[in-house]
């Protein structure tokens, strides 16, 4: 790769599927070398389209790409000795051991004979399966199997890794292992770019993430830039009444509101100081007769920022961050 | 060439650890083989002339071989590496496409030799002698074999082509007008007329044929270079298919 040079680069990357369906609708992106990018969108959005058209195999229908500066579409063999993928669909052998993969893996990628099992060994070792390394895979669990994926991916030690929602499906625990690992390969000097609809993911691992939706990226930056750009607080309203739409030209012109976004859920008022607000908002409320079920305080989260630049909240993103804790803990 | 012999290394162990994919395969050969040599071998006696002195199980052996490598359990293993995302990995590897077959190939080979080697251990037990002698045996198992690798590529073309299971297993029904629409009973020259037409218009007949003549009238050059030919050009256009199909996908 080219010193100084972005690790991916993408511009106007588009891909039509069979019967016209654009998957992808030009993706602008730059990731520069030794970041964590994260790639953020619910179901659908586009996501494993973009990385597997990144990691070539898919074709651009249109568009350009490079990924450790070498150009995906004139040079898809080339750029497949840079990068390591663990796609979201775990690809492994259930009949091999995890030792055999890994050797057979090391082997296609040129180490030979002894020097594939040697390094099959490092790898096991790395991922703390080496006393698991001989059984077969049928018998590993989720959280093994997603942990010798991503060992499968670094046999060759790429320089980008590309890692499609590599803790979806996985219980709190082996997702926290599976955060320690992206960390610690990232320590080495790799580039990760990684897609998640976890928003908790994204804001403990990503120096810098992009939000897809429906095929185009809606919003970029650093988590904190993102949620900056809400504003400093979120006023969170609850309606009984329901219909927080009619609400919204209510509570926009108040004085300290920067904007008001209704979800399924009531609406987000995004303020400059909350402590303040609050009783704006309910006088406004009050003095309108609508019914206030509960309402509360928080700084804004990437859920917020999702819930801005698409109108509504990403899916699953409560489960997860229910689910997984960290010592960094949630956002909001 | 290297990346070929690891991947057919690792579809050759699949015969080892999954012995449940290759043994089904031939309990429907050996039973036609018991059931037909049960029925007709008295109708049949030594002095049938197209017999040549040998038994009825003599002439059903070659189609009990051609029967029992014409599986579509190569295709099964790549449409489960499919389904099981395993291909991608493969394709992600810094590899010749073309290894990804081949490497199956290798092992359909390997399942060949060893499912007819089975079969004329049967054959043998069952009193058949070989013309041919040893060196015609030999023979024999590798045509046997070398039609196991071409009837191999079907399975794999509709594997790669489908990426679906059920497809790929339901692949194999349709070598069962390719093996009866031949002379696998009696001679060309027994078959009534549009049968005749339809079985000298089957590959699959001259195949037969050709391991037929190893088996009862020893080395008969013009047999054996047909049956070759037919092997040789049945694996090099499914082959090709696959490799094509393979080429172009996820486009």
């Amino acid at each position: 790769m080219t010193a100084g040079a972005p690790a991916i680069i993408a511009s106007g990357l588009k891909r039509t599927y069979k019967g016209g369906v654009e998957a992808v609708r030009g993706v602008d992106l730059e990731v520069q070398r030794g970041e964590v990018f994260g790639f953020l969108g619910p179901n659908g959005a586009g996501k494993t389209t973009t990385v597997r058209m990144l990691c070539t195999l898919l074709p651009i229908s249109d568009g350009s790409a490079s990924v450790a500066g070498i150009d995906v579409r004139s040079r898809p063999a080339d750029v497949r000795r840079k990068i390591g993928v663990a796609l979201q669909e775990i690809g492994l052998d259930p009949l091999q051991t995890g030792r055999e993969l890994l050797t057979l893996q090391a082997g296609l990628y040129g180490v030979k004979g002894p020097k594939a099992k040697e390094r099959a060994g490092e790898l096991l070792d790395l991922v703390g399966l080496t006393e698991a390394a001989d059984r077969r895979l049928k018998m590993y669990s989720g959280g093994m199997k997603r942990r010798l994926d991503l060992a499968s991916a670094l046999v060759h030690e790429p320089e980008v890794l590309f890692l499609d929602e590599p803790t979806t499906g996985l219980d709190p625990a082996s997702r926290i292992t599976v955060w320690d690992e992206v960390r610690r390969i990232n320590a080495t000097g790799t580039t990760v770019f990684l897609t998640t609809q976890y928003l908790e993911e994204a804001d403990l691992l990503c120096a810098r993430l992009a939000i897809i939706d429906e095929g185009a990226i809606v919003s970029r930056g650093t988590p904190e830039q993102l949620k900056s750009q809400l504003g400093h607080d979120v006023v969170r309203v609850t309606l009984p009444d329901g219909h927080p739409e009619t609400v919204i030209p209510l509570l926009q012109g108040l004085e300290g509101v920067d904007r008001v976004v209704s979800d399924d859920a009531g609406l987000a008022v995004y303020v400059d100081n909350g402590a303040a607000s609050v009783p704006i908002v309910v006088r406004a409320l009050d003095e309108a007769h609508i019914k206030v079920g509960a309402i509360s305080i928080s700084s804004p989260s990437l859920d917020d920022v999702f819930l801005q630049a698409t109108g509504r909240r990403l899916e699953g993103a409560d489960s997860a961050n229910d689910k997984a804790t960290s010592g960094k803990g949630a956002s909001r | 060439m290297r990346e070929t012999w690891l991947l057919g290394k690792r579809a050759v162990a699949e015969i080892w650890k999954l012995p449940a994919a290759t043994l089904p395969t031939l309990f429907i050969p050996l039973f036609f083989l018991a059931v037909n040599i049960g029925q007709v071998s008295k109708t049949y006696g030594p002095d049938t002339p197209f017999l040549f002195g040998q038994k009825y199980a003599a002439f059903q052996l070659p189609v009990t071989f051609v029967f029992a490598v014409s599986t579509a359990t190569s295709g099964l293993a790549l449409v489960t590496d499919i389904d099981l995302g395993y291909l991608d990995k493969l394709l992600l590897a810094p590899i010749k496409r073309s290894s990804i077959v081949l490497g199956r190939l290798v092992s359909d080979f390997v399942r060949g030799l060893l499912t007819s080697i089975l079969v004329l251990g049967l054959g043998l037990a069952f009193g058949v002698r070989i013309q041919s002698g040893v060196g015609g045996a030999i023979v024999l198992v590798l045509l046997a074999s070398l039609w196991g690798v071409a009837y191999a590529g079907f399975a794999q073309f509709i594997a790669l082509k489908t990426r679906n299971v059920q497809t790929t297993n339901a692949s194999f029904i349709i070598f069962f007008p390719l093996l009866f629409l031949t002379p696998n009973f009696v001679p060309f020259e027994l078959l009534s007329s549009p049968m005749r037409e339809m079985a000298r218009s089957n590959p699959v007949s001259y195949i037969i044929e050709g391991l037929r003549s190893l088996v009862l009238e020893g080395w008969k050059p013009q047999e054996l270079l047909v049956c070759v030919a037919v092997i040789l050009t049945t694996m090099f256009v499914l082959t090709a298919a696959s490799l094509r199909t393979l080429k172009t996908y996820g486009d």
